[in-house]
């Protein structure tokens, strides 16, 4: 059965405010696409979580979509800080989110508990940092310090994860859901598998045949999965590897904009509020910087050495 | 010629420092700026077998520009291998596997511990800051640390406000009593002054070589704790012609690096 939807029809039908959401991306694909969508919907009290957030956390706070955020990192990358973040732990604007804080090691390997449907992972890192020594909402649950059963060595295990949904961008998929990536992981393959429904966009929809041509590129099983979306540019301002490049001027915009609370407003306003989907967010970037300046996005053509799985 | 070169800024100065850290055959985790100079810089002159390899997944990239992200698109066409964090951070790093490790932080105590989680009390910051990322698990796991800062008494401290990333702690035989990796941990503390290694029986950093223009007494001055003066203390060596040329011709043929004099790194 075709999973197919709009975006609109995808967020609306999955995701209710007080989830918890796993959204893939590492810079590279992320779902900005569905991020927009959950703003305009105004869907609230989310728990967010993925390794290494950046500009889409940082506007999901700003917009006040969050209550709180299982993290290991947030900042804009070349551009410093993340503003929304600051403003929201440094000010309570627009609410003071609650923060449970772990590592680039420690949450993959949770998610990846969570995928394999293990109540908990021992992990090497953490030890001696305070890290153990803030607990929020998670509290006593938010790791255990046991001695190895078998070697008798400090470890500390931490809680698998199971999000309520998991949001990633991809290459592309087939009407089914079987989502196939290439190109910088991050932690999207665990915490796609993690989440108890997946919600999937894609540059393309390919056939299951094409999808066939390639398996082993399949991160995300089509049974797992519970919509795909077609969503050319769904990453924009990130990138998609194939696809297009990173929008650097974007990102800096997105930095001098949220500078200020009434310039993250106008950005929101602009951006998202007053898009009514993606498509008329390509439009409007088009009408404000040029067609070169969109085409110029665009990846060369590069294709691999085709693989055989003929036996 | 002299196989020294006297016309370089002090950032160049400092990636040097890092890259003859390096060994040969040398697993590095890189970030950007710094860490993948140094890295490369080594790579280019005595650590042709070096593995350099992005936290987000990526081993042995080719970048034709240098990455503005462990995300970076730049850093996919060509790499030997893209998986993702589990990968890297749990297969490599975690198993033991990685020789080095480049971190830097907005404040440095005096046992290696890094701070990037904030600055003031934790739950009234007066900064917020991103986290530990990938600094963590790389503090606790790497066989080397190698960490870039600034010199004042602002970035270094006595202690950190918070241990984001665990140098030696609270000093000798803490990471063991943590259970962490034996012989790991902060190796070198290059600044904008000078270079600190770290004492094998009090693990307190102390002074090893002063960079050119700077002198043992600014540099106490501007440090935090009684810092200890090596017997051995020297003038850091320049860079090489050959350091120089691996950083301008291969890497950043237009000496981005300057960006970190803007930043106080003069």
């Amino acid at each position: 059965m075709s999973k197919v939807m709009s975006m609109k029809e995808a967020i609306a039908a999955n995701v209710r405010s007080g989830d918890f959401l796993f959204i893939g991306g590492y810079v590279c694909r992320t779902p900005f696409s569905a991020i927009h969508e959950i703003i305009r919907q105004r869907i609230t009290d989310l728990t967010i979580t993925r390794s290494n957030a950046a500009d889409d956390f940082d506007m999901m706070i700003g917009a006040g979509c969050v209550k709180r955020f299982i993290a290991t990192f947030l900042s804009l990358g070349v551009y410093g800080l993340g503003r929304c973040f600051r403003r929201s732990l440094e000010k309570g604007i627009p609410r003071k989110i609650e923060l449970e804080e772990y590592t680039n090691l420690a949450l993959p390997m949770m998610l990846m508990a969570g995928a394999m449907g293990m109540p908990f992972v021992p992990i090497r890192d953490m030890a001696g940092s305070d890290l153990l020594k803030v607990k929020s909402f998670m509290g006593e649950d938010k790791y255990k310090l046991i001695e190895s059963p078998f070697d008798g060595r400090p470890t500390i295990l931490v809680p698998a994860l199971n999000p309520d949904v998991g949001i990633i961008h991809v290459q592309q998929a087939d009407e089914f859901g079987n989502a196939q990536m290439w190109g910088i992981g991050g932690d999207c393959m665990y915490g796609a598998n993690a989440s108890k429904k997946v919600i999937v966009s894609c540059e393309r929809i390919v056939s299951r045949e094409t999808v066939g041509k390639d398996p082993s590129r399949t991160i995300v099983p089509g049974g797992r999965v519970v919509a795909v979306v077609e969503e050319p540019y769904g990453s924009h301002p990130g990138y998609t590897p194939g696809f297009y490049d990173a929008d650097f001027s974007f990102g800096y915009l997105y930095q001098q904009a949220s500078n200020t609370e009434e310039g993250f407003k106008a950005f929101l306003d602009e951006w998202v509020y007053g898009m009514e989907d993606r498509t008329a967010y390509i439009q409007h970037y088009i009408q404000k910087f040029g067609y070169e300046a969109y085409k110029k996005l665009g990846a060369e053509f590069d294709y691999s050495f085709p693989v055989s799985y003929a036996y | 010629m002299s196989d020294f070169s006297g016309d370089y800024i002090k950032p160049e100065l400092m990636a040097c420092c890092g890259a003859r850290e390096i060994e040969d055959n040398n697993v590095v985790i890189v970030g950007t700026g710094f860490p993948t100079m140094s890295a490369n810089i080594a790579k280019y002159t005595h650590a042709p077998n070096a593995v350099l390899m992005q936290e987000s997944g990526v081993i042995d990239a080719q970048p034709k520009r240098p990455a503005l992200s462990v995300g970076d698109p730049c850093l996919n066409p060509g790499a030997a291998m893209i998986g993702g964090l589990v990968d890297i951070m749990g297969m490599l790093l975690q198993a033991g596997h990685v020789d080095v490790g480049f971190l830097s932080g907005s404040q440095v105590d005096r046992f290696g511990n890094i701070n990037t989680t904030v600055i003031g009390p934790y739950e009234a910051p007066k900064t917020r800051l991103p986290g530990s990322g990938g600094a963590n698990p790389i503090g606790c796991l790497a066989r080397k640390t190698l960490i870039i800062a600034l010199h004042d008494k602002r970035r270094l401290a006595h202690k950190v406000d918070f241990i984001t990333t665990p140098g030696y702690i609270d000093g000798p035989g803490a990471r063991e009593k943590w259970g962490m990796p034996e012989n790991t941990g902060p190796h070198v503390l290059i600044t904008n002054k000078a270079v600190l290694r770290f004492d094998k029986d009090t693990k307190e950093a102390y002074l090893a070589s002063y960079h050119p223009g700077s002198t043992i007494e600014e540099i106490r001055d501007n440090t935090p704790w009684d810092l200890k003066v090596s017997d051995s203390v020297h003038e850091t060596l320049p860079p090489t012609e050959e350091e120089l040329r691996a950083l301008r011709e291969k890497l950043d043929p237009f000496r981005m690096i300057s960006i970190y004099e803007k930043k106080g790194y003069v």
